[in-house]
């Protein structure tokens, strides 16, 4: 041992700086990269949507309101995305002349079939999030500033995605299945957990409050 | 500068230091962590839109009233209808799993014929009916060649049956044993009209003798919203309830008063308060009071005391409430729901009589029947007085012609009936099960015809048997069937056959029979259709008599053989015949219950002593003529002196891995008798030895 | 374990009448049908049957003819003063929501059982196998509630995800979410009872029924001298069931004893 250290010292004097650093550094460089970089690409998939869904022309073209397709129904729960038969009132057959709508019509709406949407923010079974808790009655209280949807997206939900022309592409985790714009609970506790939340309801971080 | 294996280190070292500056270890960390709660082969939760449909269970002896919660179309489970009178927003343990139910592994999805082999091959709907149409040829016109048996207590369908049946020239269309039938032959022993009913709403004063009330006695979800209103939480209830049986069954545990009294005595318990109450001046106008009274003199209480094991001062105790009551109702019934005597159903009736408890708001009620529809169809009538057990019994001693051709609808007589008619039903040369699950009776059977569940199909149930009201609910599929190829109701099977061997009875399809019984009810279709019940509290019919003859002579049969008498006791949520246990409905079966294969009878500590036998012990119970079966013991209490309890609707040979090979079948030890006097066969009365095994 | 009980304006609970309760089992099929229990092939097997609310047979021990018996259903029973929560090493479980209802998260859990050691009632379950449904059976799955794999332990919930559901209900239509109406949210065991044996409500809430019963000179609390505090009251007129309820010594009065922990209030 003693023999063996001496004899490193002597030869690797000369570029001990470098010759030290640069294995330690490419190492370093390269996990960087692979961590900062390359991983994230490889961790996700991206996938498009089965529908190119327009939201402005059915804003601007059709004067729809967001809440025409997701509203609340009467037992409390929330509609989401709507289904093919909610579409059909208007799209029973094509009422423009893109082929995209053609499209759909005949893949989806003469089928019958429901479109595999990929929901950008799906949460877990574990997770009950209750739309209608998450109001501006209710947060609108305190943010009286906020409009619905400064609600709904910049808040970090969902995506703003209601003035484009197409839908963004989604993101699939290869690892969890999850998407990668699922929310995690650091981002629910955000408001959750915020002190300045609890004399408005004192239990709002309750594990069962989310959980089910 | 060579790559070392220090410069190697080192840019490992440097490699792991980086990593530490980026989320990938942390990120992976946690994603495997979530991967590891997302096993695949665990179920997702699928959401959608929540809706609740109405039905009433056509599986269930109780005719529950349900709401079958839907999620998108897609069932999920069924709960009680509030808006109805057959449940008032309750549900029976069986009713309750009824949606499971459509995903049973015992489920037919398609036709069968049994191979030569013994196997089974499925066949099409087409060839099916062809080979059975061929079949039918040949007994047309027979008075004896065919042979029809139906489980449905409620239904239309049977109209078509029997309409079937009647213009194929044959008279043998039987309805598996229930207390409708017994009922009905005493009502029509005491020249009752329409159908004897029971109203227990409103009443301070209600007495079971032997009929299991609050659990599977008639609509009993009905029966216990009664129960229900009449006890107010934590209060003083304002009715009594007494129950009078050998066991304590689940009505016992709710009744105020157990009173114990052998198996199949309810006839004596009834005379012997009949002879209190006409001492203490109960009188009826019916014409043979007279000889009632008289009677009714021959069951002092000390001979009731010896013959039912009811104690004077108990005796005493019943007929002084009922006496007191302002509107007091008896209902006369058997321990397990069949095989009950009918003098004992008359004698129960003729105390409501005595009591002044007839066509009152409360009481024994004459609900008037619905009119038929199916022009050809046997009067309920005769239909009530054929006596399958009888029949059955015929066969296997060779008295009757054998039939050619026996049809079963959702029945399973071959588990059910009293004895074991395994034998007799196998030498008949065709054999057809129009079936839900594959059961004891469609396992031996030639051509299994799947028929969907009830709430995959259009069908309709009227006044459950024993019930106060007139009712008459119509039944629309909640959902498409799940399998495609059972989506072909009995009665249109029937129909069809019907028509090819031009015994037309009048109706394209059963849809339109329920249309025609819709109309005939007097019902506004719209609100059936909607769910809605239809409900007549209208009462038919003058004074009935006593049938004093008819029980006076039904005390010539033969008193039962053997150490200990046989109490049988049948739950709902253990399923009916032709459900078994449902897998869900599995994990009610208590711990003294079932061990693995074996099930446990009971027995009180006292007649284990001198049984000789002891806490888990296996024995084997024997009735007459080497019929047997195994069990365990346990010591219970909640079993009189000389009686041993067993349960039904265990011990199923057939069926899947949840209900097969779990215990025994208490229905082999029964013997069925004739009743002299009433003329139909009972076996309430089955007398046992025990053996150590 | 600190010791100090969270109030909550809001203490959901059951007053289940023992005289009324004829031990059918109803309530244990609906359960099962609500919370997405599996079922199981041999059932006769107790130590690996799973039951969120199971009905038991108690007996007064007396020979026949002067036996009597009584069937108890036994829910979780939603503690004040919980065993299960300071002994979960995972926070899987705690009382902290308004409500008082113990939860439950199943992603959280490792599956070392300490809670069922630590539970009284025997009232939480473990999952020994994945759970396993015949074919096509897990289409009839409720969305509400999640499914849960091998390995970790479950219980009752009082069905908390129709309480979700009747406060989503309340919000659209525009009500106080936290201000329900009797009978806007009760159990599927509370629901299915043919006999009305269960009651269900807010136990602070003097509208509803079963404030009213926790107080009836009926009423008793399973094992209540442990001093669990439960939300669950039990009610029968008969004396011998409300003893056998708290395994009252034979020198005890009936409702008189020493409490043996903390958090003891009735």
């Amino acid at each position: 041992m003693e023999e063996k250290r001496a004899h490193n010292a002597d030869t690797g004097g000369q570029c001990s700086v470098l010759g030290g650093f640069l294995p330690f550094g490419l190492g370093l460089v390269l996990s960087l990269l692979v961590g900062w970089w390359l991983s994230p690409k490889l961790l996700f998939s991206e996938q498009s949507q089965p529908v190119a869904f327009n939201h402005k022309i059915h804003k601007e073209e059709a004067g729809m309101t967001c809440s025409d397709c997701h509203y609340f129904r009467e037992d409390g729960s929330y509609s989401g995305i709507p289904t093919t038969k909610e579409c059909a009132d208007c799209h029973e057959f094509p009422v423009g002349s893109s082929a995209k709508e053609r499209e759909y019509v005949n893949k989806y709406v003469k089928k019958g079939q429901e479109p595999d949407w990929k929901v950008y923010q799906m949460q877990p079974d574990n997770v009950f999030f209750s739309h209608a808790a998450h109001s501006l009655e209710n947060c609108g209280k305190c943010h009286t500033d906020w409009t619905e949807k400064e609600l709904c997206s910049t808040s970090g939900c969902h995506p703003d995605i209601g003035d484009s022309e197409a839908p963004p592409k989604y993101s699939e985790n290869r690892i969890t299945g999850y998407s990668a714009s699922t929310m995690k609970m650091w981002a629910c506790e955000y408001c959750h957990a915020m002190p300045d939340h609890r004399a408005y309801n004192a239990n709002n971080n309750a594990c069962f409050t989310c959980h089910k | 500068m060579g790559i070392d294996r220090r410069s190697i280190v080192k840019f490992l070292i440097g490699g792991a230091v980086g990593s530490m500056f980026t989320p990938t270890p942390w990120i992976l960390t946690d994603d495997i962590s979530i991967w590891t709660q997302n096993w695949p082969w665990v179920p997702k939760n699928i959401k959608g839109v929540d809706a609740y449909v109405p039905t009433v269970s056509k599986l269930c002896p109780s005719a529950t009233a349900m709401l079958v919660r839907t999620v998108s179309g897609r069932p999920v489970r069924t709960m009680g209808n509030p808006e109805h009178p057959l449940s008032g927003g309750k549900i029976s343990p069986l009713a309750a799993t009824e949606v499971q139910l459509l995903y049973s592994p015992s489920r037919i999805k398609r036709p069968l014929r049994k191979a030569s082999d013994g196997g089974w091959k499925e066949i099409s709907w087409t060839d099916a009916l062809a080979l059975l149409d061929e079949k039918l040829g040949f007994v047309k016109g027979s008075a004896t060649r065919l042979a029809v048996i139906s489980g449905d207590q409620t239904g239309t369908v049977n109209e078509v049956l029997s309409g079937f049946v009647a213009s194929m020239g044959s008279k043998q269309f039987f309805l598996m044993p229930s207390e409708a039938q017994t009922l009905a032959r005493a009502w029509e022993l005491m020249g009752g009209a329409g159908m004897p009913g029971f109203e227990t709403a409103g009443s301070d004063y209600v007495l079971a003798l032997g009929a299991d009330i609050l659990e599977s006695w008639g609509a009993s979800t009905r029966t216990r919203r009664a129960y229900c209103e009449a006890r107010p939480h934590g209060e003083v209830p304002a009715a009594t309830y007494a129950y009078v049986g050998p066991s304590c069954t689940n009505t016992a545990v709710g009744a105020d008063i157990w009173v114990a009294a052998k198996p199949g005595s309810q006839a004596a318990v009834a005379l012997g308060l009949a002879n209190l109450l006409i001492k203490a001046g109960a009188t009826s106008s019916a014409p043979d009071f007279a000889a009632f009274k008289a009677l009714a003199a021959r069951f002092e209480p000390a001979t009731v005391a010896q013959l039912a094991g009811v104690s004077e001062a108990n005796l005493a105790m019943l007929a002084e409430g009922l006496q007191k009551a302002k509107a007091p109702v008896v209902i006369p019934g058997s321990e397990f729901g069949q095989g009950g005597s009918v003098a004992a159903a008359a004698a129960g009736m003729a105390l409501n009589l005595l009591l002044g408890a007839y066509n009152q708001k409360v009481g024994l009620r004459a609900v008037p029947e619905f009119a038929p529809v199916v022009e050809k169809a046997m009067a309920r009538k005769d239909v009530m007085a054929n006596d399958l057990a009888a029949y059955m019994q015929g066969l296997a001693e060779d008295n009757k012609a054998r039939p050619e051709i026996l049809i079963t609808y959702e029945a399973n007589p071959v588990y059910a009936l009293p004895g074991d008619v395994a034998g007799t039903v196998a030498k008949i040369p065709f054999k057809v099960a129009i079936a839900q699950f594959m059961d004891e009776t469609a396992t031996m059977a030639d051509l299994v015809l799947p028929s969907p569940l009830g709430i995959e199909r259009y069908d309709d149930v009227a006044t459950p048997a024993g019930c106060g009201v007139a009712i008459y609910c119509l039944n629309t599929p909640v959902i498409d069937a799940v399998n495609p190829a059972a989506n072909i109701h009995g009665g249109d099977v029937i129909l069809g056959l019907a028509a090819k061997q031009n015994a037309n009875l009048g109706f394209n399809s059963f849809k339109d029979v329920l249309a025609a019984k819709a109309k005939a009810v007097g019902a506004n279709v719209a609100d059936l259709t909607a769910g809605k019940a239809f409900v007549s509290e209208a009462v038919t019919g003058a004074q009935p008599s006593l049938a004093a003859e008819a029980i006076a002579k039904s005390l010539e049969a033969k008193a039962p053989e053997g150490a200990y008498a046989l109490a049988a006791v049948n739950k709902l949520g253990f399923g009916t015949a032709t459900t078994a246990v449902p897998p869900q409905n599995l994990k009610l079966v208590r711990e003294f219950e079932l061990a693995g294969t074996l099930m446990y009878v009971h027995l009180n500590k006292a007649t284990a002593a001198k049984a000789g036998v002891a806490q888990g012990q296996k024995v084997t119970l024997k009735a007459g003529d080497g019929k047997a079966i195994p069990a365990l013991v346990n010591i219970s209490e909640m079993v009189m002196d000389g009686v041993v309890m067993a349960p039904c609707n265990l011990g199923h040979t057939a069926f899947d891995e949840f209900a097969k090979g779990k215990g025994a079948n208490v229905a082999r030890l029964f013997t069925a008798q004739v009743e002299p006097g009433t003329g139909l066969s009972f076996w309430t009365q089955t007398g046992v030895a025990i053996e150590k095994a | 374990m600190s010791g100090a009980q969270q109030s909550f304006k809001i203490l959901w609970g059951m007053a289940i009448d023992l005289d009324k309760c004829t031990g059918c089992g109803a309530c244990m099929v609906a359960c099962q049908a609500e919370n997405n229990l599996a079922p199981e092939k041999d059932a006769s097997k107790k130590q690996r049957v799973m039951n969120w609310l199971k009905v038991f047979e108690l007996s007064n021990g007396k020979p026949f003819p002067d036996h009597d018996t009584a069937y108890l259903p036994r829910p979780c029973q939603q503690c004040g003063n919980p065993a299960c929560v300071p002994v979960c090493p995972a926070t899987v479980t705690k009382k902290d929501e308004e409500g008082g209802i113990i939860s439950q998260v199943y992603p959280r859990c490792f599956g070392c059982r300490y809670c069922m050691a630590a539970c009284p009632y025997k009232a939480r379950y473990f999952n020994w196998y994945d759970p396993e449904w015949p074919q096509g059976w897990d289409k009839t799955l409720s969305p509400d509630v999640s499914v849960r794999p091998r390995g970790v332990v479950e219980k009752c919930t009082f069905c908390h995800h129709r309480w979700m559901k009747a406060k989503d209900k309340a919000r659209v239509a525009g009500n106080d979410p936290y201000d329900l109406p009797e009978g806007a949210y009760v159990t599927s065991c509370t629901e299915a009872c043919p006999n009305g044996a269960i009651v269900f409500g807010d136990l602070n809430n003097p509208k509803h029924l079963v404030h009213k019963l926790a107080h009836s000179e009926y009423a008793f609390r399973l094992l209540e001298r442990l001093g669990m505090d439960p939300q669950v009251y039990y009610l029968s007129r008969r004396e011998w069931v409300r003893r056998l309820g708290n395994h009252h010594l034979e020198n005890e009065k009936t409702g008189e004893f020493t409490p043996l922990g903390g958090g003891h209030h009735g």
